[in-house]
């Protein structure tokens, strides 16, 4: 992306926004004197489909009512935009977003490799809770702005005793092809590990108990997977069960298919999700990406945002969504996470590679 | 004379061919009529809705328009490289032959990902990324080897005698070229023209790594769509491409006969 | 066209002289005596062309002989061969190559089965209505896209689609038809099928009615005719299709990502994996570059036995 982009896609949106932005041009100019030029809009990743919904309702919209810049959202997944950054980092050009919102797995990548800019003097940092501190990076280099849980989510027709108590229920004959989990087994290593008879503690140093219980999974030939394809295979009526996270399971419902999830015994993976800006931008739109992160962080944007993903988020005393209070997928209190799995981001990716490589080995076979 | 098992043997692997041709093209159609909200088959009750929902989609609508755009860039440039290469393949003697034949079959050979990869790189390098040309451009290599078989295809079957003989009866070097050598390979321009269009109308992967939000184009926002969940809007997109599918094949029809494409003279 | 001589001053008509003068600029431009390098000089730009993808390949080569250091998730300094040791030691991705050709060689066989009687039918038939027909359904597949047709056949052939409703109905129970390596090549094959009637059509229009009526008036039954007659004269037309075909699916990804269920895997799907999902670019280019020698050698060895077919070099004669 060059200069010149920049001045054409100004002028084009400049369309739409210039006529609120005229209105008040005194007002403006006196009240953030001190404030950098406005672009005309800014760029911001986001997941598709309800996710986007959800962002645009809770801090897009908020955002261009508060500064007049409007947000483009760029709808290409966390894993493709990744080499992109990189490379217009690497490259000394301008990237092509200004707000990656993207899982704290990634996001922690993109920080060691040095292309993130700091985030640590956002004013609406000091009311968050311990959640949106990034563990293992120093500082702020990307901030977390909510959490989410791998839960197990079937179908109660075909379990009708009641929900899976173990994820070695899923090892049942009559699930043989009726089970999925995410194509790299993210969400399932550390369960897997309990469920195989090891202990977290020997996370990463002896997974041999995840392996071994990995083998007797695949002997169930699940389905592997990627967000969108745990929603449609419970649509078509695929499978029976998943190790997913629990929005999708959610939307899924909300598409009218007869859904449920539960937290079983050896516990789910908990992870969060976060936002960073990559280096390079100029000056004044770097404030205002600044600003725009500080916007999500914001009480009134979270409980918006976050209603729409039915997922907690990283400021105290926030409603729950109905029917949400209380859900497995929806930790707040202490007791909550009891059951949850939590391992720092730092032991995950440096270890991630190797665990994947591992899981498709067993997998592919 | 065909014989009848030869009939009764071709025409079950037609039917075969016929059917899974047109089915995921008929169940998408159809789909895209439900009037629920995901996409299923047979729909759930007949409606427009999703129509009138991409009808009113401005993101989608430009990009399209980008759609139309860099396609229309990937023929300019696609046309003359390809017929070129076509003729020079096959009308002249050249050392190498082979090796040149796998150099021009590396579109194929690699990876789109790695062409994605590769390009976005070279094109950062050159600080034109972020244009909607240079993905033109890049359709245009990675489809290359669809324009230069189809012009040669042609181009072998014109006799070089004509060639030969335009120019012994005083014709010059470009006059032969622009109305025997040309005119001959004629029907292979306008199949490997068609395929660089529709091809680079519904190319993702390698568009997804040079474009951005503001350069976005329609497979690219597709495939994003349906990275998030698959609704049955997109069903409606695929189905407006099949109606201008329509409207294009008979529009060829009537200008210069489909049989074109299977001409070989 | 007469010439124009009504006034006193002899004119040629404009196009003459624009030709003369194009005709002239050549001359300048290109002199005769540099006629042996024409075909050079019209493949320039296409060399040029694909040469954008080579200097990419450079940068991947350049890539693979980095490692990731996973404590800062950038490329290591020195240059190491550990990423092609680390293929070359891995029964996984061995696995991924053998099925990535396996698919390629299967989908080779069965797209040119269909393509030939498809096209052999759609040349040779006396009805024009019914050409046109067997165009049109080549030709509307090709304006969907890959993904979207994946997903149409996701819908067709899942455990609730229209197939197992069918199977239903003589009393067969659903059974899971996707999500397999068979799945995987049916979607390849369906994908591929235009490309190849495209290619063979031509090839098939190219040989005289007459030949195979005078074979089979020498006594030979169709099969014979096709064996000894059709095929042989066909071949361009086959080796092109086959080598399109064969590179294409070798490299695709959309196919077995989305009708493999995440465990039929092919190249493309595990260089994708090292690029976007583990961020490891070092190994993922060393895949890459795999796979082109891998492409490239197989399309050469066809090249040497069959030659190039319709993709070009020195038509028939």
């Amino acid at each position: 992306m060059n200069r010149n982009i920049t001045r054409r896609g100004i002028l084009r949106t400049g369309m739409a926004t210039g006529g609120a932005a005229l209105l008040t041009p005194f007002a403006a100019s006196r009240i953030f004197a001190q404030e950098p030029e406005k672009p005309a809009e800014i760029i911001v990743r986001a997941w598709g489909g309800d996710w986007v919904a959800a962002l645009k309702a809770g801090v897009s919209d908020r955002f261009t009512e508060e500064t007049g810049i409007a947000v483009r959202h760029d709808l290409t997944e966390d894993n493709e935009i990744q080499p992109k950054i990189w490379a217009a980092v690497a490259q000394g050009r301008i990237p092509p977003i200004h707000v990656n919102w993207d899982t704290t797995t990634n996001a922690s990548k993109s920080a060691l490799r040095g292309v993130t800019e700091d985030l640590s003097d956002l004013a609406n940092l000091s009311n968050t809770t311990d959640l949106a501190k990034p563990i293992g990076l120093d500082g702020y280099p990307i901030v977390n702005t909510y959490g989410y849980v791998y839960v197990l989510a079937y179908r109660p027709e075909a379990f009708p005793d009641g929900a899976p108590k173990s994820w070695r229920d899923l090892l049942d004959p009559r699930l043989k092809r009726r089970i999925a989990l995410y194509n790299d087994g993210i969400g399932f290593h550390f369960p897997a590990q309990v469920a195989g008879g090891g202990s977290l503690e020997d996370i990463p140093g002896n997974m041999d108990a995840c392996w071994e219980f990995i083998r007797e999974i695949k002997n169930q030939q699940p389905l592997l997977g990627e967000d969108p394809d745990f929603t449609a295979w419970f649509q078509n009526g695929e499978i029976d069960a998943a190790c997913t996270i629990s929005t999708n399971a959610l939307a899924a419902k909300k598409n009218g298919i007869d859904l449920a999830w539960t937290v079983p015994e050896e516990g789910c993976k908990f992870d969060t999700d976060g936002m960073w800006i990559p280096q390079g931008l100029p000056e004044n739109e770097l404030y205002w990406a600044k600003q725009y992160i500080n916007m999500a962080l914001s009480k009134e944007s979270q409980q918006i945002w976050l209603d729409g993903l039915g997922l907690p988020g990283v400021v105290p005393d926030l409603t729950p969504p109905e029917g949400l209070e209380n859900d497995p997928s929806y930790p707040t209190k202490p007791e909550d996470f009891e059951d949850l799995i939590r391992i720092s981001s730092k032991i995950q990716i440096e270890n991630e590679s190797e665990w994947f490589a591992k899981f498709k080995e067993i997998m592919q076979g | 004379m065909i014989s009848r098992s030869q009939r009764v043997i071709f025409w079950c692997l037609v039917w075969f061919c016929i059917v899974i041709l047109s089915v995921p093209t008929i169940i998408v159609v159809g789909a895209s009529l439900t009037g629920g909200n995901i996409i299923t088959f047979p729909p759930d009750g007949f409606s427009l809705k999703w129509y009138r929902q991409i009808a009113l989609a401005r993101d989608l609508q430009q990009a399209f328009s980008r759609s139309i755009i860099v396609s229309l860039i990937c023929l300019a440039v696609s046309l003359p490289v390809g017929t070129l290469a076509g003729i020079a393949l096959t009308r002249f003697r050249l050392r190498f032959a082979n090796a040149i034949q796998i150099y021009l079959l590396l579109p194929f050979t690699i990876p789109l990902i790695g062409s994605g990869i590769g390009m976005m790189l070279v094109f950062g390098s050159w600080h034109i990324l972020g244009n909607i040309w240079p993905v033109g451009v890049a359709l245009a290599v990675i489809n290359l080897p669809f324009i230069i078989w189809s012009v040669s295809s042609s181009a072998a079957a014109l006799d070089s005698d004509l060639e030969l003989a335009a120019a012994s009866c005083g014709a010059g070097r470009f006059e032969t070229f622009l109305h025997v050598t040309l005119p001959g390979v004629m029907p292979g321009v306008i199949t490997g023209g068609l395929l660089m269009f529709v091809l680079a109308m519904t190319e993702f992967l390698v568009s997804l790594l040079l474009t951005d939000a503001r350069t976005v184009t329609l497979p690219v926002q597709i495939y994003n769509n349906i990275r998030s969940i698959i609704t049955p809007d997109l069903a409606a997109v695929s189905s407006v491409f099949v109606l201008i599918a329509l409207l294009a094949v008979w529009l060829l029809d009537r200008l210069v006969g489909l049989e074109i494409f299977l001409k070989s003279k | 066209m007469p010439r124009d001589s009504e006034d006193r001053s002899f004119r040629y008509p404009l196009k003459w002289r624009i030709m003369d003068g194009l005709n002239a600029a050549l001359d300048l431009l290109w002199p005769r005596r540099l006629g042996r390098y024409t075909g050079w000089a019209l493949l320039t730009p296409a060399l040029l062309l694909v040469g954008i993808l080579v200097l990419g390949l450079f940068q991947i080569a350049e890539n693979s002989l980095h490692t990731l250091d996973t404590s800062t998730f950038l490329p290591g300094e020195e240059y190491t061969l550990a990423n092609y040791r680390i293929i070359a030691e891995s029964p996984t991705y061995w696995r991924i190559v053998w099925r990535s050709l396996l698919g390629a060689g299967l989908t080779v066989f069965f797209t040119l089965l269909l393509a030939l009687p498809y096209s052999y039918i759609m040349v040779r038939t006396n009805k024009a209505a019914l050409r046109k027909t067997l165009l049109i359904v080549l030709f509307l597949p090709f304006f969907i896209g890959q993904v979207v047709r994946a997903y149409g056949i996701l819908i067709v052939m899942g455990s609730s689609g229209a197939v197992n409703d069918a199977l239903g109905l003589v009393g067969i129970e659903p059974i899971r038809l996707l999500f397999n390596f068979p799945a995987v090549v049916f979607g390849l094959v369906q994908y591929m099928l235009p490309f190849a009637v495209l290619m063979l059509a031509p090839a098939l229009t190219a040989i005289p009615r007459e030949t195979e009526t005078a074979a089979s008036s020498l006594g030979a039954n169709w099969v014979k005719v096709f064996r000894h007659v059709i095929l042989p004269m066909a071949k361009p037309g086959l080796v092109g299709a086959a080598l399109v075909v064969g590179t294409l699916s070798l490299t695709d990804f959309a196919m077995p990502a989305m009708l493999g269920g995440g465990s039929q895997d092919f190249i493309a799907n595990a260089i994708y994996d090292q690029f976007f999902r583990t961020a490891d670019q070092g190994l993922g280019s060393a895949l890459a570059l795999l796979l082109v020698a891998l492409g490239s050698v197989i399309a050469g060895v066809v090249i040497a036995f069959f030659g190039a077919g319709t993709l070009g070099m020195r038509g028939r004669k």
